[in-house]
């Protein structure tokens, strides 16, 4: 596979074909359904304007609660009430923010060249990392172990089940999002 | 009235406690198995502007301890972080720095 991304004097280019730009449009678009908030947007102004959001709970899927984890680890009745009050406070402007970079991204794939600034760079390396949480979570990818055996999986052609296809998915993304960042990374040394 | 003026003491003293400005706290990170080892050096460089070697370190201390404290200042501060750690995709957690060890 050649690279998706690279890094030169225009800044960071990418190029994808037809079939892989419609796989993360749609993946994109599962995630972004996943983190709109359940009930709309607080109907008291002041409320709304701070983002408050008292209905908030935290995420029974593993999937999103990996999306939107707690601030503290809630081991005991006070530190879960804490991690429940800053999640009432927080939680809705996470899921504007991570809607906003998926769709930015979303954006850029309309065409088949794109040239990202270091935003749009920023806004693709968290869409691309957010796919690969919710995947990992759908995977059950729980240690070093379970990666590896997940890596393994590099041929389509073994794609015969919903586990082995996420895998080849998980594998792609993974490759795109290492080569993204290895280029962003070569951007900022570049600027020193 | 002594009876009920006592709990009111109690309860001052022990918000005070908290929200004292110069109680540290600390910002951990901690690893998980998809999270890509440059892409978290990336966010510490470009977030907290911490060097390309120090980034680094404080990735592999992540990566091979399971946890680091990646930065550390007011309550406020280490929430703000943490919420932008989060929007990033990172697993991140506040806690007091009681220890008083940090990385």
């Amino acid at each position: 596979m050649a690279k998706a991304f690279k890094y030169g004097r225009k800044g960071i280019t990418g190029q994808l074909e037809q079939a892989e730009r419609d796989l993360l449009r749609n993946l994109f678009s599962d995630i972004i359904d996943m983190l709109e908030p359940e009930s709309a947007a607080h109907t008291d102004p002041l409320a709304a304007l701070i983002g408050l959001d008292m209905d908030v709970r935290v995420p029974t899927d593993p999937a999103l609660k990996r999306l939107l984890p707690d601030v503290v680890n809630a081991e005991d009745a006070e530190s879960t009430a804490m991690a429940l009050e800053f999640r009432q406070l927080t939680e809705r402007s996470l899921r504007e923010n991570k809607i906003g970079a998926l769709r930015a991204a979303a954006l850029n794939l309309d065409s088949d060249k794109m040239v990202l600034n270091d935003e749009q760079a920023k806004f693709w390396a968290m869409a691309l990392n957010d796919v690969r949480l919710v995947l990992g979570e759908r995977l059950s990818i729980r240690g070093e172990a379970d990666a590896d055996r997940i890596h393994q999986l590099q041929d389509w052609s073994q794609a015969d089940d919903v586990d082995s296809y996420l895998a080849l998915v998980y594998n792609f993304v993974s490759w795109l999002q290492e080569g993204l960042v290895q280029a962003m990374l070569l951007g900022l040394k570049d600027r020193g | 009235m002594t009876v009920s003026t006592a709990p009111d003491l109690a309860r001052e003293t022990h918000t005070h406690e908290l929200s004292a400005p110069n109680v540290p706290w600390v910002l951990i990170v901690w690893n998980d198995p998809v999270n890509l080892m440059s892409y978290v050096s990336y966010v510490f460089q470009t977030y907290f502007a911490y060097s390309e070697t120090k980034a680094a370190e404080l990735m592999m201390q992540v990566h091979k301890s399971g946890r680091s404290a990646v930065a550390h200042g007011g309550k406020e501060k280490m929430e703000a972080d943490a919420v932008a750690m989060h929007g990033y995709g990172l697993w991140a957690t506040v806690q007091k720095d009681d220890m008083n060890t940090g990385s």
